[in-house]
């Protein structure tokens, strides 16, 4: 019984579900707020995510002609589901994971790409142009960001000699990683820039060319769940960010600090930045993020950190 | 929304409603993968009639009528309309009226410019920059606005003069606006031509060479910035310009970048001429009389919008009503070079050559779309509602549903 | 004078071509031309290179008088050379300039649809202006097209 009430607790409220989700809609509000004030602007007051969510989950869904009904009402369901399921293996707000077990890096990682697979599906599915093209490139993205991101993210975990979380995380809060690798952190910081689609790799939803790209014909709640799972992975890359390579995360205040950090280092690139045209980011991934990354290992397993 | 299976087909529309575009216009592109094919256009979604219009209305009533052509660069239609009529009216203007129209035409300038430089920014997504074009572009404003009461519509210009002066005090306000702004055009300019990642969206995308400028027949800043020396204001001087020159500004290379390098250089050409204007400023009234009739005749004229030449042609029946008013605008002229330009471009530079061209679409939507009826009567909002269900849906449904 | 030679030069370019020549302006040049003769004429004025096609402007004269007048407005500088050319009302065809100069497309469109003449040979001759829902026989710029009640 008490088992049960636990398991609900960890899915509804804490670690994922509602804790979570307000943190997401808390941090996405101060990046906007900071790209605000770089730019200059006023920027929207504290509760606009929230608002903005009650607003989109009151709105009609329109389905549009021609798409698979099941694809289209099921992919930001699952997309949201698995954003907020890597929560699970994390120490959100300074706390010890729920859950672990080896491998579950891999795991995380890869149920932070499924949102972005649910988004280029999503594209695909319905028949509009702007859609198929944002589909598209959100995909291309997908595969250009992807390696170098993981190979990163590996870098802590060949350090650690374990790919548990909970067991690079014991390792990371004894070392400053920042310090170490601080190549490996640089292309995790605009891995995550790119898994989030802002600028400059915004190229998937560029609204001055394909208006929203793959989600122009979403509205309603599809619209929310799925930016909720975007604004949800904001949280989790900084979390692991703050772990791998900010010393670890020891408690709530820690917490933010450490992951504040990071936003603002994504707020200020954001704000300097132009978009990439789509071919330019996968130039750059390629020939720059996979060799930064591969470089980073070089450097550990000649500092020794390989075990 | 027809995906075709066919990837030559694949068009992906731009317009009437979109968010490259700050104004109704359509452009259909046929793209293979990421490269576009071919490319079509179609305005008038702003068509509001107004060189039918002009033909029922006084000299007078028109001046205020063809200013609205245009919400950016309606100084300059007021210009060239009043310059046309004063000549087929033989009027001479006094000079000290010549100089104020140049000088608000250059202020005008300065604002068209800085509202491009953020909308080009924002087509490349680079927001930053278009947040601060635009709030430096409120320092323009405010000059017009205490310079003649309004922000966009200056109405500054009458027949057979100027309605506003100019004096010390306010000469004193627009040097130190002009100060402001001359800083921040340099740093503009600086950013524009050092910006890495922004070079990439600019440098060599969407060349036109001269030689291709003259064939397309491009006009304004987007043809010097691929050397053509076409100027108004240089080649067939009015108001001021014909006593104190303004420094002509071309660039060669006929990229995007130069389109940028052209216009802020431009800008930085219109603070120094603002300066000597309120230097040399002479001394005489601000008006003369004008005839209620107008000669009957022709009339050219010809001025430098920011965009380029605008073109009006004024025939006069000698009554108190024109016969015929024709307004070419840059944009017409250099709409076709912008389907030329974009084949084999990628998609995501689509937007940034098409607005490189700075494309005013009020200005080119001048007739029609006014009920055939015989009767003006006011739609209800139910009306039009309904109005718009029923043209969709005959409409439009075969469309979709192909 | 620049503008002077420009004229001079344009004169010597039309000298067999046009029928009946005026100046109306010191720096303006007007010349008839039949429409039959018109691309031979825009085709050695782009040999000579002399200036740019700036606008293309059609005029009703009204059905009593049953002509439209076309003139075509090159620039060159200061100078302005402008070729009339007369067509009758009823059979309202002049042949289309776009195999010299592609751009003056959407002049002839605009011209087209406005007036109602055929450009003949012109690449593209859908509406650039008007409504999709616009009467296809209706041409808004002409003198006896009676809009919104006269008002417009």
């Amino acid at each position: 019984m008490t088992e049960l009430l636990q398991v609900l607790v960890t899915m509804l409220f804490f670690p994922a579900g509602l804790f979570l989700l307000a943190n997401a809609m808390f941090y996405q509000w101060i990046d906007r707020k900071l790209v605000a004030r770089l730019q200059d602007r006023v920027g929207p007051p504290w509760y606009q995510p929230l608002a903005d969510t009650v607003k989109l989950l009151a709105n009609e869904e329109v389905l549009p002609f021609g798409v698979n009904k099941w694809l289209f009402i099921g992919l930001p369901i699952i997309g949201l589901a698995g954003a907020l399921t890597t929560a699970l293996y994390l120490p959100i707000a300074g706390l010890p994971p729920a859950y672990g077990f080896p491998g579950d890096l891999i795991v995380t990682v890869y149920m932070l790409s499924m949102l972005t697979l649910c988004l280029g599906l999503a594209g695909a599915n319905t028949r509009d142009r702007f859609s198929m093209v944002g589909a598209t490139r959100t995909l291309t993205q997908l595969f250009s960001y992807e390696a170098p991101f993981l190979l990163a993210l590996l870098g802590p975990a060949l350090a650690a000699g374990s790919w548990q979380l909970s067991d690079i995380m014991a390792y990371a809060s004894g070392n400053w990683l920042l310090l170490t690798q601080p190549i490996g952190f640089v292309v995790v910081i605009i891995g995550l820039m790119g898994k989030l689609e802002i600028t400059p790799f915004d190229a998937p939803e560029a609204e001055t060319e394909i208006v929203a790209g793959a989600l122009t014909e979403y509205s309603g709640r599809g619209l929310a769940l799925f930016r909720l799972g975007q604004w949800v992975e904001l949280v989790i890359g900084l979390t692991m960010i703050a772990a791998f390579y900010l010393g670890g995360i020891h408690n709530p205040l820690d917490y933010v600090i450490k992951t504040l950090f990071p936003l603002l280092i994504i707020a200020g690139l954001q704000t300097l930045m132009t978009r990439l045209r789509i071919d330019q980011t996968v130039g750059m991934w390629w020939r720059y993020g996979a060799l930064l990354a591969l470089v980073q290992w070089l450097l550990i397993f000649l500092m020794g950190g390989g075990q | 929304m027809t995906p075709s299976t066919d990837r030559k087909r694949f068009t992906v529309p731009i317009g009437p409603q979109h968010p490259a575009l700050k104004e109704p216009g359509h452009f259909a592109f046929d793209v293979d993968g990421e490269i576009v094919q071919s490319a079509s256009v179609r305005l008038g979604y702003a068509h509001r009639g107004i060189e039918k219009a002009t033909e029922s209305r006084t000299w007078v009533q028109n001046l205020y009528l063809l200013e609205r052509i245009c919400g950016i660069c309606s100084h300059i239609h007021a210009t060239a309309y009043c310059l046309g009529v004063e000549k087929l009216a033989e009027v001479e203007v006094p000079p000290r009226a010549q100089a104020i129209r140049s000088l608000v035409a250059e202020l005008e300038r300065i604002h068209s410019h800085l509202l491009w430089l953020g909308v080009a920014a924002h087509e490349a997504g680079f927001d930053t920059l278009f947040m601060y074009s635009w709030r430096d572009r409120e320092t323009v404003m405010d000059i017009l606005e205490a310079l003649t009461g309004n922000r966009v519509h200056y109405s500054a210009n009458v027949l057979g003069g100027v309605k506003y002066d100019v004096d010390d005090k306010q000469a004193a306000t627009i040097r130190e606006g002009l100060d402001f702004l001359e800083e921040r055009t340099l740093h503009y300019l600086e950013v524009v031509t050092t910006d890495g990642l922004f070079l990439q969206r600019t440098r060599g995308i969407g060349v036109m060479n001269r030689d291709e400028a003259e064939q397309s027949g491009v006009i304004g800043p987007t043809g010097r910035a691929s050397g053509v020396h076409r100027d108004v204001r240089i080649d067939s001087p009015y108001t001021a310009y014909a006593e104190h020159p303004i420094l002509p500004v071309y660039e060669s290379t006929g990229d995007l970048l130069a389109r940028f390098i052209v216009r802020l250089r431009e800008q930085l050409a219109s603070f120094e001429y603002i300066r000597m204007l309120l230097d040399h400023l002479p001394n005489s009234p601000l008006t003369t009389r004008m005839p209620r009739r107008v000669k009957e005749g022709e009339a050219i004229s010809r001025v430098e919008a920011p965009r380029g030449e605008l073109f009006y042609f004024i025939k006069s029946n000698g009554g108190d009503m024109p016969e015929r008013i024709h307004v070419r605008t840059p944009t017409l002229c250099n709409i076709a070079s912008v389907a030329q330009l974009v084949i084999g471009q990628h998609l995501a530079d689509v937007p940034m050559i098409l607005v490189g061209i700075d494309p005013c679409f009020s200005c080119n939507d001048r007739t029609s779309v006014i009920s055939q009826d015989g009767q003006r009567d006011l739609w209800t909002w139910d009306r039009l509602r309904q109005y718009g269900i029923n043209h969709y849906g005959t409409h439009y449904s075969k469309d979709i549903h192909r | 004078m620049t503008t002077d030679r420009n004229l001079l030069h344009a004169q010597s370019i039309l000298r067999d071509l046009a029928t009946d020549w005026s100046q109306p302006a010191p720096e303006r040049y007007d010349a008839h031309v039949l429409p039959q003769k018109l691309v031979a004429t825009v085709t050695k004025l782009n040999q000579a290179r002399w200036g740019y096609l700036a606008a293309i402007t059609g005029l009703d004269k009204g059905p009593e008088v049953g002509e439209f007048e076309v003139l075509y407005h090159f620039c060159a500088g200061a100078a302005v050379l402008t070729l009339r050319v007369t067509l009758n009302r009823a059979y309202p065809v002049i042949p289309s300039v776009c195999a010299v100069f592609p751009y003056a497309s959407p002049y002839e469109r605009e011209t087209g649809e406005m007036l109602g003449i055929r450009f003949d040979g012109t690449p593209d001759d859908s509406w650039l202006f008007l409504p999709d829902d616009w009467e296809p026989e209706v041409f808004p710029l002409r003198k006896d097209t009676v809009l919104n009640g006269g008002d417009a």
